[in-house]
């Protein structure tokens, strides 16, 4: 048996978070497949279900002077069609799965899920993306590189839900977006890189540098990206040695049934190298 | 000329399946069913102690090896793969019992409660252990459940005379056949009478292993197909086991039961392609003309028989592929290891081997210094000459048209030089010939067949296919109206064929080595043009057509000498791809092919077989990684077994040279098997053209083609393909994996 709450609203799904432990479920796509158990029958949860995903109030895109707010429970074809969406989100989201489980997973499933290979995450560590975690009580504001701590592992209290995701609006001259999959369309990534850019005046004015499914969590490096910035390309040119090996000790790729460490590894930072040299200088 | 029957009709099974009211066997409810759920060994080898089953709840039961009525061995040709697992267990997911019952839920959980004790055994997981391993061995008292050896002209001497010699050594990996539908049976018994419904290719074998799995007369055992989602082999051997399952289950209920695999299930348990290792050793004279040719081929059968002697019988005879060699070695082994059993796929062996010959071949031409279009085909067979165990090849032999067609569409040796001289990025072109045997092997429709098909006209004029081949939406259906149609003159609306039921139709064998159509066809053209003299005798005719085998063939199966078929088909494909300089993926910038077929009884129909049999060999060759550790299968998910979409590679160019079989229909050989045999030698020939480095296994991935960078890095290359390929700044964590051989092939060639 699996018991499920429906909630009318936002707030009477709050109060069930806060009366009983429950699985927030979305749109599912994980869920389900986790849960799988004999064909005809209901998968198997630990807790009971408490659905969210038709929640209106979690399904709007806002846009404001700074920022873009994005509601949890829009569904990734939604995004993708929303005309507000940054072009390095939409980029990341053409390349998400297959047509039929983006008209039903979600951004915040994505995030929730908290994969090494959930295919949102490294353009949201990117493009510096908060989310809005809400209780009976109010709300908190954390940067999406806090919120994720370890695989499958986030900092959402029980009697929280993620409300919506914030992304500061900021544009880019260069985006370079690369999922490696083992076919083109439907597959998990066994890497994927997302490289972004501003170049003013001959000298990088912002980059962004980000991975996924290389290490347990996206790697990214505000302290290596600030060694970049307000730099020439040449001067890159002739450091990219010492870049590919600080990014080297934190990208820990591991062997598994889609690839192995070495070829993470070796082409993680080769796709760095071509970001470096033949993207952007 | 095209002939008239190429001309496409309505494939007659589309409306059904695109429009979602076929009934496949899990949609099909009888009247009190049970379910049932197989528990399995999770030891890959392993003795089993004792079982403890927990209390049944009323109206639950356990089925298992004392509920057998006759013999506990799957029929098969050698029968040693138990229905299920007496004292020993050999594979990780084979079957010990299973749990029945009305309700899933409760059935899941009893499965769930039961505790199996094994005492461990020392497994064996590779071909290379399974050979040595004398002490313990799983089959016999040396682990083979075939070895052949064969020979033509006298290579020994050959081999003694000749000084220049070229070995290599290829591998390939496992396939599975991701059917859309899953295996699944449903079983009946009612009035002293057992019935089994399923998914098959082969209602006969499912018969046959019945009758012995319960000794019973053969008026008490019925098999029916129902629409079938797809098979390429793999309900070809498998249901034979299920259905026992579902029988025993049956009877012993005394209900309906239906035992259907999920995907996981489907993937973990049925058999696969065979792995295989194959070694050449090749003498060529002071003219790069091949002398002699030494082949080894291992495949590795996993923990039962199976059908692994005749798929290795089939990889023996198309081991020299489509050449003319006068003097051959060709010695086999199938080997027992402690993994899931592999069985049937499309090809059956024959692709294996057709990778290899063809790298060889390409590999030799490098040696040589000449182009392998060109010395692939100064070596092809023709008309008049023997093939590899000495069959004389009557029909007139295309390949020339076949080479110079191919040619022309995919402008193969334009590119090949043009691709030479420079360099525009990592492009590659590569291309492969090959053929497939009609059929069984020699003369196994005269001995071990003995086809038999029936046609009846009824008082409606209308006229009713009878005969135990199954369309499992490759079309023979539709095929083999549109020939009883053509011979009898009449619409093809007013010819029946129905899903066969053992007991309305003869046995006319089973859906496998492209035979339907050649075989069961010509029988069926032969029986309506007899009905059609005779159609104005009564109302209600019948018509039984028996197969003879053609005076020609002449086929000795103890010394492999003669006709090893009946009669071949051939093709060559081109593949043109690039790899990425960054990732390694290959893309596929083009697909060309060029068969014949004899005549296509239904040109689209073929079309699809045609693009179907690439795709899937181009998975084989590429995405399709099924690795297995300590036993246990990795990619055990559609998710992590990959299969490519139709956004994998681009649309395919296709040729048909017609050229008509006087024993077939209308002209027709064989088709179903034949495109996927040359998919995977043009990609690997495109690859290795594309980066200099030899590739000697399947599927090439990109993780595999990194382990070779070293190699790329070959002085010798351009400095634009090194630079692409460098790893500079780039420290690797381990030394990649490069084999031996493939670091003296460095050496040889820097």
């Amino acid at each position: 048996m699996v018991s499920a709450y429906r909630p009318e609203n936002l707030k009477e799904a709050l109060l069930r978070r806060k009366e009983f432990r429950v699985i927030p479920f979305a749109g599912g796509t994980d869920l389900m497949v986790k849960g799988r158990r004999w064909s005809g029958l209901a998968p198997h949860f630990e807790l009971p279900v408490l659905f969210i995903g038709h929640l209106g109030e979690l399904k709007n895109v806002e846009l404001e002077q700074n920022c873009l707010r994005i509601g949890s429970c829009c569904t990734l074809s939604y995004l993708l069609e929303n005309e507000n969406m940054p072009q390095a989100i939409k980029i990341a989201l053409w390349m998400f799965a297959s047509p039929a489980i983006r008209n039903i997973g979600t951004i915040g499933g994505n995030i929730c899920n908290a994969s090494p290979a959930g295919d949102t995450l490294p353009v949201l560590y990117a493009v510096n993306a908060s989310v809005v975690l809400k209780n009976t009580n109010g709300i908190r504001e954390v940067p999406i590189e806090q919120f994720i701590k370890g695989v499958g592992k986030t900092v959402l209290q029980d009697d929280e839900l993620l409300k919506e995701i914030i992304i500061p609006i900021k544009s880019f001259d260069t985006i370079y977006y690369r999922k490696v999959g083992t076919r083109k369309a439907n597959a998990l990534s066994k890497i994927s890189f997302l490289g972004l850019a501003k170049i003013k005046n001959g000298l990088i004015e912002d980059i962004r540098i980000s991975f996924g499914a290389v290490a347990p969590t996206v790697v990214r490096s505000m302290e290596i990206e600030d060694r970049l910035k307000g730099k020439t390309k040449k001067y890159i040119k002739q450091i990219i040695p010492e870049i590919c090996s600080q990014y080297s000790t934190l990208i820990k790729p591991i062997d598994d049934q889609r690839s192995n460490a070495y070829y993470r590894k070796i082409v993680s930072l080769r796709l760095l190298k071509h970001f470096l040299t033949k993207d952007i200088l | 000329m095209k002939q008239k029957i190429s001309i496409p009709i309505k494939k007659s099974d589309v409306p059904e399946k695109a429009g979602g009211s076929a009934k496949y066997i899990a949609d099909i409810e009888f009247e009190g069913m049970l379910y049932a759920k197989t528990l399995r060994s999770d030891r890959p080898r392993a003795r089993i102690n004792s079982i403890k089953i927990p209390e049944l709840p009323e109206g639950y039961y356990i089925v298992d090896k004392n509920d057998i009525p006759g013999k506990n061995r799957v029929k098969m040709i050698i029968d040693d793969q138990p229905f299920f697992a007496e004292d020993v267990v050999n594979y990780i997911g084979e079957p010990i019992l299973l749990v029945v019952g009305p309700d899933k839920e409760k059935v899941f959980e009893i499965v769930y409660k039961i505790k199996v004790y094994y005492e461990d055994i020392e497994p064996i997981f590779t071909i290379e252990e399974a050979e040595k391993e004398k002490k313990n061995p799983i089959y016999g008292d040396d682990n083979c459940f075939a070895e052949y050896e064969f020979k033509k002209g006298e290579p020994e001497k050959a081999f003694a005379t000749l000084s220049y010699i070229v070995e290599d050594e290829y591998s390939t990996d496992y396939q599975e056949h991701i059917y859309l539908e899953p295996q699944g049976v449903v079983g009946i018994y009612e009035n002293g009478k057992v019935t089994v419904y399923g998914a098959m290719q082969c209602p006969y074998y499912v018969k046959n292993a019945l009758l012995q799995a319960f000794g019973w007369d053969e008026n008490r055992i019925r098999v029916v197909q129902t629409t079938t989602g797809g098979a390429f082999g793999g309900k070809e051997e498998y249901p034979s086991l299920i259905a026992g399952h579902a029988a025993f289950a049956a009877v012993k209920t005394g209900k309906p039961v239906q035992l259907v695999f999920d995907r996981n299930e489907d993937i973990e348990v049925t058999t696969k392609r065979h792995p295989s290792s194959i070694k050449f050793k090749t003498a060529l004279d002071e003219n790069n003309r091949i002398i002699a040719m030494d082949v080894d081929i291992k495949i590795d059968a996993g923990a039962n028989a199976g059908l692994s002697d005749v798929v290795l019988q089939r990889s023996m005879f198309s081991a020299t592929g489509v050449y003319n060699i006068p003097n051959i070695r060709v010695r086999g082994k199938a080997l027992a290891t402690n993994k899931v059993p592999s069985g049937a796929f499309r090809g059956f062996g024959a692709p294996q081997v057709f990778f290899a010959i063809e790298m060889h071949m390409y590999h030799i031409a490098d040696k040589v210094g000449m182009e392998p279009i060109d010395f692939k085909t100064k070596h092809i067979l023709m008309r008049g000459d023997t093939t590899s165990t000495g069959g004389l090849l009557r029909s007139e032999v295309k390949l020339p048209e076949i080479i110079d067609t191919i040619d022309k569409m995919s402008q193969y040796r334009e590119k090949y030089e043009k691709f030479k001289k420079k360099r525009d990025g990592l492009k590659g072109i590569g291309f492969s010939l090959f053929f497939h045997g009609c059929g069984f092997t020699g003369s196994g429709e005269k001995d071990l067949i003995k086809a038999k098909v029936k046609l009846k006209k009824k008082k409606n004029d209308k006229v009713e296919i009878l005969v135990s081949n199954v369309d499992m939406g490759q079309g023979a259906q539709t095929a083999l109206r549109k020939i009883v149609s053509y011979s009898l003159d009449k619409p093809i609306e007013h010819i029946i064929y129905e899903n066969p039921d053992t007991d309305r139709v003869p046995d006319s064998g089973p859906t496998v080595a492209s035979r339907t159509v050649m075989i069961v066809g010509g029988l069926l053209e032969k029986a309506a043009r007899k009905l059609k003299e005779r159609w104005n005798e009564a109302p209600e005719l019948e018509i039984v057509e028996r197969y003879k085998q053609p005076e020609y063939i002449r086929w000795d199966q103890k010394k492999f000498k003669g006709d090893a078929y009946p009669e071949y088909s051939w093709g060559a494909n081109v593949v043109e791809v690039e790899i990425d300089p960054v990732t390694y993926e290959i893309k596929v910038l083009g697909i060309w092919g060029v068969y014949d077929v004899g005549v296509a009884i239904d040109e689209k129909m073929l079309r699809g077989q045609i693009e179907g049999g690439i795709i899937q060999g181009l998975g084989f060759a590429t995405i399709e990684v099924m690795n297995i550790k300590d036993g246990k299968i990795q990619q055990d998910t559609i998710t992590d077994y990959i299969i490519p979409t139709s956004k994998d590679f681009p649309k395919i160019e296709i040729k048909l040279i017609d050229n008509p079989y006087e024993y077939g229909p209308f002209g027709a050989k064989c088709a179903g098997e034949l495109p996927f045999v040359g998919a995977a030698p043009a990609l690997a020939s495109a690859v290795q053209y594309a980066l200099n480095v030899p590739i000697r296994k399947i599927p090439v991935t990109p993780e595999l083609l990194l382990s070779y960078v070293n190699l790329i890095n070959k002085p010798q290359n351009s400095k634009e393909l090194r630079e692409c390929l460098t790893t500079e700044h780039v420290p690797p964590l381990r030394d990649p994996e490069v084999s031996g051989t493939e670091i003296a092939e460095l050496k040889e060639t820097s």
